[in-house]
């Protein structure tokens, strides 16, 4: 498979050399849908729309460079000739990343230098079988794959469980076989023993028998519902625990663009409905349609013509149910995506409520939530609405079925065609046939709300991670700690870089001070290292080894972090300190809490070690959590270390004590500290000056100063000043 | 600190907007020629012609623009042209179907554009309600489309929409 473009041919015999590169735009110049093609050669660029002719062509030379200019929801490729910048060509976003590096191809050439090579990230990758755009390092299309539909993925769950579904279902036919006697033993009583007035032992052990099938019954349907419950119940779990196992495993980027108080809801009511379906609809869907057979069998038996009669309707039931089926699911999809903005209005402002308080603010909330309050209110009656409708017109259609058997068949009776018995069980066996048939619409209901639920949890399952395991991944031993930045470029948002080309050797051991203005990217450049993201453009090496290469647990393992917002489990101090190395000893811990300046608070507090903290437990100060935090960091001993604004928020002395064990704590590690207090980067052994997500300049605190009109210079100078004010010094 | 605090609203005289060979927006923003100029919309959602900021090739801003309206009519067509360009965001005139497809909703859109096709995971993280009739359509890959006021649109369009919105 290429992984370009194929240039039509009408197109590709214009050329005089062969294209380093081409491709088809999805928009035109005015910014209109439609194609146009763009072909890279070592001496021109051509671009070409509907006609043969070129549109244009910019020989190599007249160029001086080329950028994207991203837009919103697309962008623009923009080459810099020497009459001024010409926008070559337009795209959908879908497109950007081919175009940002069709711009590094064309500036290479504009500036002779080494030429880019394409890497199949930067194209849009489309499924071959379906046309849908593929996931990153991923060959298979999600779409395509999850063919095998939600339903029978659901029944996978059941697999572990078939013994018990199999008895279960047993027990079902019995049951459902025992149900269709009484009504002919009734047949039997009227014909055999009431009509011809023949009593004697035969009424007796007509009764004695439909006592017997009715115990029987009874012990039966108790056993299935036991089994019912205790399949149904494993299975929750099972899928419970699936879907907490798949949300561990996305990245955090999935998490930074929602809710998260959304998957409390649909980790318990989604897997609710799926279990629902799995137990009672599945085995009450595979009862039924048995009974209806069985029914079928005997009403047919007994009295053929009727029986046709009797179920003139069921065609009729069976086209309705069809027809509604999708109307039902989409309704139900839309009462709960109206249910979980509600919800999500709740979890928001819980979380904000002090905010909500402090601007005093209850009103508009309210009023906000009355809103959405009232679409759940309005979806909810328009389905439940359609239920309403249904339900009485099946049981009229099927009641049209019951009155023709009563009038043609009682016609019969009385013309002696058949026995009353015959037609009183006809009538029975009707009112069972069409009881089931009645409730398709209820489980239409059922399987339309799990099929949905299926859907929604799938597609968490289904969420490929952003930041992949490689296929095989590079063994790390112990590693020495060198880490090499090679032109890194990220974006939260795709194609609005944080950083941009950053590049940096870092010694294994030297300790950095990552230095700017907020938002120029010191975080973004610590989330990368953690791979807590994964690069849009260049790379990141581990003592030579790619960090795509690495597992992630490999990588976790060798890599320490204290951050600003420090976060503490609910459990004791020990559990925390000891959360990366569950197995470390009491002594382990202490040591560890000892040069975290920690020991000695903790000792003190009543319950030691012991004390509970997080959500309930004992409130920790932030300069005692901070120091919990390091210790949880030493007990780790990471070989890479990152510091993120470990010290801000205490006061001085507290900064004192944590800046000794952070001076501790960093001997012979390799070191990467952000920190606002440009005074606690002291000790670095290099600062990175970052400024709008590049490196802007590199040095010790000493040489860094000396440039008089470096930015580094005047972060100090502004910090002087401000302690000035302040009449602290710093 | 020499950056101004303040927002600069630029007048009908400072500004004055063309658009070069090569298609890239230029003009004189308060007395000085720049070679290229970025539009951004302040309020996207809000306001789709009032307050523009004008930004140098930097992406430093040299002014706000209160709405289009004030500009001289030259200035204000390139303006209105950058900002259809900038902002790609295709108003749907017609929704031609909406169907569900393992697992994947599949829009078949014409737009004021041309016809287009949105692909979503689901419904509830891929479209936004700012207000009113008011819908924002996000497919996978970031392509987005703008429905203006659904219940405008025509029946067969409200149609589809209906166990949708």
């Amino acid at each position: 498979m290429t992984i370009m473009d194929h240039l039509p041919d009408r197109f590709r015999e214009q050329l005089t050399s062969a294209p380093l590169f081409c491709c088809r735009t999805d928009l035109l110049l005015d910014g209109s849908f439609g194609e146009q093609w763009m072909a890279v050669t070592e001496e021109a660029i051509t671009v070409w729309e509907q006609e043969d002719r070129p549109k244009a062509k910019f020989s190599v030379l007249t160029l001086s460079d080329a950028r994207v200019s991203g837009g919103i929801g697309g962008g623009s490729l923009i080459i810099e000739t020497y009459e001024g910048p010409v926008v070559l060509a337009r795209y959908t976003a879908a497109l950007a990343s081919m175009f940002g590096f069709a711009a590094k191809l064309i500036g290479a050439l504009a500036k002779q230098e080494e030429l880019p090579v394409i890497s199949e990230r930067d194209l849009p990758r489309y499924c071959p079988t379906c046309g849908h755009p593929l996931g990153e390092g991923t060959q298979v299309c999600q779409f395509c794959m999850n063919k095998g539909k939600a339903a029978a993925r659901v029944l996978r769950y059941a697999k572990p469980y078939k013994r018990q579904m199999a008895t279960a279902a047993f027990l079902l036919i019995l049951t459902t076989l025992i149900e269709l006697v009484p009504p002919y033993i009734t047949k039997l009583i009227i014909d055999d023993v009431l009509q011809p007035k023949a009593a004697g032992s035969a009424l007796l052990i007509f009764v004695v028998a439909l006592g017997v099938t009715t115990v029987l019954m009874a012990v039966m349907q108790t056993v299935r519902g036991y089994i019912g419950i205790w399949v149904g119940s494993k299975l929750m779990g099972d899928i419970r625990g699936d879907i907490y196992g798949s949300l561990m495993r996305l990245s955090l980027a999935y998490f930074d663009r929602r809710q998260t108080s959304q998957f409390i809801g649909r980790v318990n009511s989604d897997a609710e409905s799926m279990r629902q379906f799995l137990t009672d609809g599945v085995i009450y869907v595979t009862g039924e349609l048995l009974r209806i057979v069985a029914i079928s069998v005997i009403i047919f038996s007994l009295d053929w013509q009727l029986s046709l009669l009797a179920l003139l309707p069921v065609p009729f039931m069976i086209v309705a149910s069809v027809t509604i089926w999708p109307k039902v699911g989409r309704r139900l999809y839309q009462q709960w995506r109206s249910i979980f903005r509600l919800n999500t209005m709740v979890g928001e402002s819980m979380q904000g409520i002090r905010v909500v308080k402090a601007f005093g603010r209850e009103n508009e909330e309210m009023s906000r939530y009355d809103g959405a309050n009232a679409e759940v209110v309005r979806n909810n009656i328009k389905t439940e609405g359609l239920w309403q409708f249904i339900f009485p017109a099946f049981h009229l259609i099927a009641g049209i079925g019951t009155l023709l058997i009563w009038y043609y068949g009682g016609g019969k009776v009385l013309g002696n065609e058949i026995q009353l018995g015959v037609l009183m069980a006809l009538v029975a066996y009707l009112g069972m046939l069409f009881g089931p048939l009645q409730w398709v619409s209820q489980m239409v209901n059922w399987a339309s709300n799990a099929i949905a639920a299926a859907h929604r949890i799938f597609e968490i399952m289904d969420t490929p991670s952003e930041v992949p395991d490689a296929d095989r991944p590079a063994p790390l031993g112990k590693i020495q700690g060198s880490v090499v930045f090679e032109g890194v470029t990220y974006g939260y948002e795709k194609h609005h870089p944080v950083l941009k080309g950053v590049s940096l050797r870092v010694q294994a051991g030297e300790m950095i001070g990552l230095v700017g203005h907020s938002g120029a990217g010191k975080s973004t450049f610590i989330n990368l290292l953690c791979r807590f993201y994964d690069t849009d453009e260049g790379s990141i090496l581990i003592d030579g080894v790619p960090i795509r290469q690495i597992s992630q647990s490999d990588l976790r393992r060798q890599i320490g972090v204290v951050l600003q917002e420090t976060f503490l489990f609910d459990g004791s101090i020990a559990d925390n300190i000891a959360y990366s190395k569950p197995d470390a000893t009491p002594e382990e811990i202490m040591r560890a809490a000892k040069i975290a300046n920690a020991h000695d608070f903790i000792v003190r507090l009543p319950d030691g070690y012991d004390t509970k903290v997080g959500e309930r437990g004992h409130k920790l100060s932030g300069g005692e959590k901070q120091r919990v935090a390091i210790a949880r960091a030493i007990i780790h001993d990471p070989r890479i270390l990152i510091l993120d604004e470990a010290t801000a928020s205490v006061d001085t002395e507290t900064e004192r004590q944590i800046q000794e064990a952070i001076s501790r704590l960093v001997k012979g590690r390799t070191t990467f500290a952000i920190a606002h207090r440009l005074s606690t980067l002291r000790n670095a052994d290099r600062l990175v000056v970052l400024d709008r997500g590049k490196i802007v300049e590199v040095g010790t605190h000493e040489q860094l100063l000396e440039k008089t009109d470096g930015v580094y210079r005047k972060l100090v100078d502004a910090q002087q000043e401000m302690s000035q004010i302040r009449g602290v010094s710093v | 600190m020499e950056q101004q605090f303040d927002i600069r609203m630029l007048m009908k005289t400072e500004i004055a907007l063309t658009r070069n060979k090569g298609g890239v927006l230029q003009g004189m923003v308060c007395g000085k020629r720049h070679e290229e100029l970025i539009v951004y919309r302040c309020f996207p959602f809000q306001y789709e012609s009032s307050y523009l900021s004008i930004r140098d090739a930097k992406d430093v801003e040299l002014g706000i623009v209160r709405d289009i309206g004030e500009l001289d009519p030259e200035s204000a067509a390139e303006l209105e042209k950058e900002l259809q360009l900038r902002y790609f965001l295709p108003k749907v005139t017609r929704v031609d179907r909406v169907k569900n497809k393992s697992g994947l909703w599949l829009w078949e859109l014409q737009t004021h554009l041309g016809p287009t096709r949105l692909a979503m995971r689901n419904l509830h993280e891929h479209i936004q309600y700012p207000g009113g009739g008011r819908i924002i359509l996000t497919d996978l890959n970031g392509k987005r489309c703008e429905i203006t006021d659904w219940q405008a649109l025509d029946s067969h369009s409200r149609k589809q929409l209906e166990e949708i919105v």
